[in-house]
């Protein structure tokens, strides 16, 4: 019981293909289904009397009542046992049969068959020859060797007159990459099966069952009775029977191709159908169980053998592009971005998937190296990509014929290997191959093999030679270039991480250190104002209490009044520079004309001992904190008043341009000016271009002014020459309409 | 004729207290001047209790505190007296070294009558002073909405 559940098919789609369920088998032999417990029959081939020459009434007798015990004993061993299937031989009256067990889930399957009359080789004499074929076998390195010298045993084994090995390529296609034949039959050799002839249930069912056999094609089908299995009420599942009756599609297409009896075995490599070995004989012939299951024999050591072949060279390519991933790594960990990377080691980047071309593409921004298509193209491509296909990796080796919007790109990137290297943003690096032209002999023409909608399903008559010029195609990506892509993929993902980690913890670090400087600011503002103050206040009271103090003793109180009060205000100026940094703009629109005026009437007292010429013009509005570009049109016009004190009379501009970008305004003066060479010293904080008893100040204004229209995305500049006056510039955005 | 209700002073730096002391005796009020160290006493003085509980009743005419003090600060004593229904009629100007916007802006939300950041000149100082003197010690009236230095 519980070996019957063990061996149940997996209920997938493809067993509900109607090829595993034809409701009849080959009359080569009988096939009967049997009670799992019971070994009562359930179901049974109508031909059943003929072949096995029993009663023609078995339905629900015990398997020991038809066919006696031993064979009944037989089976119960079997079942008891691990061995997946039975292979027997079994006499019932005067006959010799070969009997053949498997168990399903609609019970046990026994088929039947009779041996061929005249036996191709006697089973002891194949071992010896399936031992030379493995040592053959080990010494040829090339997988089309390996083959050749497998259809040649192939033919040996079978006596078949003709020995194809093909190899499925990524769209299906057979290529027959070896052949061996006595002449019977026409070669094949080098041609191309189009993948219609081998449609793709039936490919899923070469997977689960390895050999098939048809040894006449013009065999008349003999049903199964009662159609539905008592069991589970379906039609009976033939998948692994090896009497299944085949579709009358291909019995046509055998006879189209002139050979009435063929056995194909599969070659899977890694559990995918990597190729078939098809035996082909232009009369009817059959082939025994034990012959068969050699020929099985062969096809898994040839299986095995390419699976290594191919792993080798596997392993082989991935080592080589390991190492220059590595290599790659190497530069992208030092590299400023990705892309930088890729512009010094374009050949680096091409090489890990032997692309001609390579692109990384973030946002909108696309890097290129080698032969690539253009940038708009590049773009267009990763759109495409990017909604019809998303995930981590697109691979193609014919994208103009995928997508004939790219053909005219096929030069350069008929084959595209595609990683996506960030999940928010369209970011993918992709390699290119460009189109090779080759040419591409078919078993007869492969448009024609392809079934119309309006005519009855119907095979292809033709199989002569048939060559095609193929266009649009790369030479296809392997698995290890596709895996070396995504390899490098995660590597370049987590350096990206990583950077964001470490980004995350210097943004943590910074803002620690920002919170220490503001209680280091909020400390001076309280701590470090009060003794200067105090000072200030001190010596003012000791003037007004003592008047008689000489000239001298006033002079030096005058000295410690005006350091103390130059330390307090320098204390203030740089509190309101590191503030500037701190507090948040409050936008809004500023007439700057009002703005100029009340900054006018502050600066009065400075300047009613002096002549001073204003030359004031209309200034456009602003958009931006008024109390901060007051701040700036503060030290900007007190900058142009203190420089030009030595004039009379001193001039100074004020005016003002705006247009949809941005609003520019000048301060213009005929005072001091100063040297061109130091203008980059202008803006720095604690940077002065005058001697302090020439000038005094802090030295912070126009570095708070600067930092001002910076906070407002704005710029300032300055021009000046010495003794002819300066010129002081900035301009803040305009608002920008939402 | 002017009020005579005292001043008080909340100060903690004894230098800060003369400085402010030599100001208002420039000024040459009539008012006494009422001074506390931390704000725990500058409440127990307006509350009339502790050391000060058998002090003559009444609020002070204008209350001069300094933000930064010992035991409760200024922003609690303004907190405590603007929360109070009995007391927040009582005129309390800030008065501090810090340009800290926040102190300033939580002054106000507070209700302070007006911040007054000590200026580093003297000069200005004893301006300040004198007009607070002069404006709420004399002329006490009703508390105006506006700013008064900063």
């Amino acid at each position: 019981m519980s070996s019957v559940l063990k061996t149940q098919l997996p209920l997938d789609t493809c067993a509900q293909e109607p090829i595993r369920i034809p409701g009849t088998i080959q009359p080569h032999g009988a096939l009967i289904v049997c009670h799992p417990q019971s070994l009562t029959v359930l179901q049974a081939s109508v031909n059943c009397s003929e072949i096995l020459g029993c009663d023609a009434h078995i339905i629900d007798r015990p398997l020991r009542e038809i066919f006696g015990a031993s064979l009944a004993e037989e089976v119960r061993r079997w079942l008891d046992s691990q061995d997946i299937t039975l292979l027997r031989t079994t006499s019932s009256g005067a006959k010799t049969l070969q009997v053949l067990g498997h168990r399903t889930a609609q019970g046990i399957i026994l088929e039947f068959e009779e041996p061929p009359a005249t036996e191709n080789e006697t089973i002891g004499a194949l071992y010896p020859r399936i031992g030379r074929f493995m040592d053959q076998l080990q010494d040829l390195s090339g997988i089309q060797e390996a083959c050749a010298v497998a259809a040649r045993e192939f033919r040996r084994v079978s006596g078949f007159n003709r020995i194809l090995i093909y190899r499925f390529d990524a769209e299906w296609n057979g290529e027959v990459l070896a052949e061996d034949s006595d002449g019977v039959l026409p070669s094949y050799l080098g041609l191309r099966f189009p993948a219609s002839d081998i449609p793709a249930q039936a490919r899923e069912l070469y997977r689960t069952n390895r050999l098939r056999l048809i040894p006449d094609a013009n065999y008349t089908p003999v049903p199964v009775h009662p159609s539905a299995n008592p069991l589970d009420k379906a039609s009976l599942d033939l998948s692994l029977a090896a009497l299944r009756s085949v579709s009358p599609v291909h019995l046509q297409y055998m006879r189209n191709m002139g050979t009435l009896a063929s056995m194909s075995i599969s070659i899977l490599v890694e559990g995918r159908l990597w190729g078939l070995v098809s035996c082909h004989n232009a009369q009817p012939r059959r082939v025994n169980a034990q012959m068969r299951t050699a020929c099985d024999l062969l096809g898994t050591m040839l299986s095995h053998q390419i699976a290594s072949r191919e792993h080798s060279s596997y392993a082989a390519d991935r080592i080589r592009l390991k190492h220059l991933e590595a290599q790659l790594l190497v530069h992208l960990t030092t590299a400023e971005s990705p892309s930088r990377a890729l512009a010094s080691q374009g050949r680096l980047w091409m090489n890990l998937t032997d692309a001609a071309g390579a692109a990384v593409i973030t946002g909108n921004e696309v890097f290129a190296s080698g032969e690539t298509p253009s940038g708009d193209r590049l773009r267009s491509l990763a759109d495409w990509i990017e909604t019809q296909h998303g995930g981590d990796q697109f691979v193609t080796a014919n994208l103009g014929q995928q997508q004939p919007e790219f053909a005219d790109i096929a030069d350069v990137a008929s084959g595209v290997l595609a990683v996506s290297i960030s999940q928010l943003h369209r970011s993918f690096i992709l390699w290119f191959r460009p189109e090779v032209v080759r040419t591409v002999h078919w078993a007869g023409d492969p448009q024609k093999a392809v079934p119309s909608t309006t005519e009855p399903l119907r095979p292809r008559h033709s199989f002569a030679s048939w060559a095609e010029q193929q266009r649009l195609r790369a030479e296809p990506w392997s698995r290890a270039h596709i895996d070396a892509a995504l390899d490098f993929r995660s590597a370049m993902i987590n350096i990206v991480l990583r950077r964001a980690e470490e980004h995350a913890a210097l943004t943590s670090q910074l803002q620690r250190t920002n919170r220490e400087l503001e209680s280091f600011s909020y400390s001076i503002s309280h701590d470090l104002r009060a003794p200067f103050r105090h000072i200030v206040g001190y010596t003012q009271l000791l003037r007004d209490r003592e008047k008689n103090l000489s000239e001298k003793a006033q002079h030096y109180l005058e000295s410690i009044n005006e350091a103390a009060a130059t330390a307090g205000q320098l204390v203030d100026d740089l509190l309101s520079f590191s503030h500037l940094g701190r507090t948040s703009l409050a936008h809004g629109n500023v007439d700057m004309n009002k703005l100029l005026q009340e900054v006018l009437r502050t600066v009065e007292p400075d300047i009613r001992e002096r002549q001073v010429v204003w030359q004031l013009e209309r200034l456009p509005s602003a958009w931006g904190d008024a109390a901060m570009l007051r701040q700036a049109l503060v030290n900007l016009i007190g900058n142009a008043i203190k420089y030009s004190r030595d004039r009379t009379p001193a001039t100074i501009s004020v005016r003002g341009d705006g247009n949809e970008r941005e609003c520019i305004y000048e301060v213009r003066d005929n005072g001091v000016g100063f040297d061109m060479r130091y203008v980059h010293k202008l803006f720095g904080v604690f940077q002065r271009l005058h001697r302090m008893e020439d000038f005094e100040g802090t030295g912070i204004g126009l570095a708070l002014t600067k930092r001002i229209v910076e906070r407002h995305g704005g710029w300032i500049s300055a021009e000046g020459e010495v003794d002819r006056g300066a010129c002081f510039r900035f301009a803040i955005p305009s608002r920008k309409e939402s | 004729m002017a009020d005579l209700r005292p001043i008080l002073l909340v100060e903690d730096n004894p230098k800060d207290i003369e400085l402010t002391l030599a100001a208002l005796a420039k000024c040459q009020l009539a008012n006494s001047i009422v001074l506390t160290r931390d704000g725990a006493e500058a409440l127990d003085y307006i509350y009339r209790r502790g050391a000060h509980a058998d002090r003559y009743p009444g609020d002070p005419a204008v209350v001069l505190l300094d933000l930064k003090l010992p035991k409760v600060d200024g922003l609690e004593v303004l907190e405590r007296l603007k929360g109070d229904a009995d007391h927040r009629q009582i005129p309390v100007v800030m008065l501090t070294s810090s340009r800290e916007e926040s102190d300033l802006v939580r002054s106000y939300e507070l209700g302070v009558n007006a911040f007054v950041v000590k200026p580093v000149d003297f000069n200005a100082f004893f301006e300040a002073i004198q007009d607070l003197g002069m404006f709420w010690g004399v002329l006490n009236e009703p508390p105006p909405r506006g700013r008064h230095g900063s």
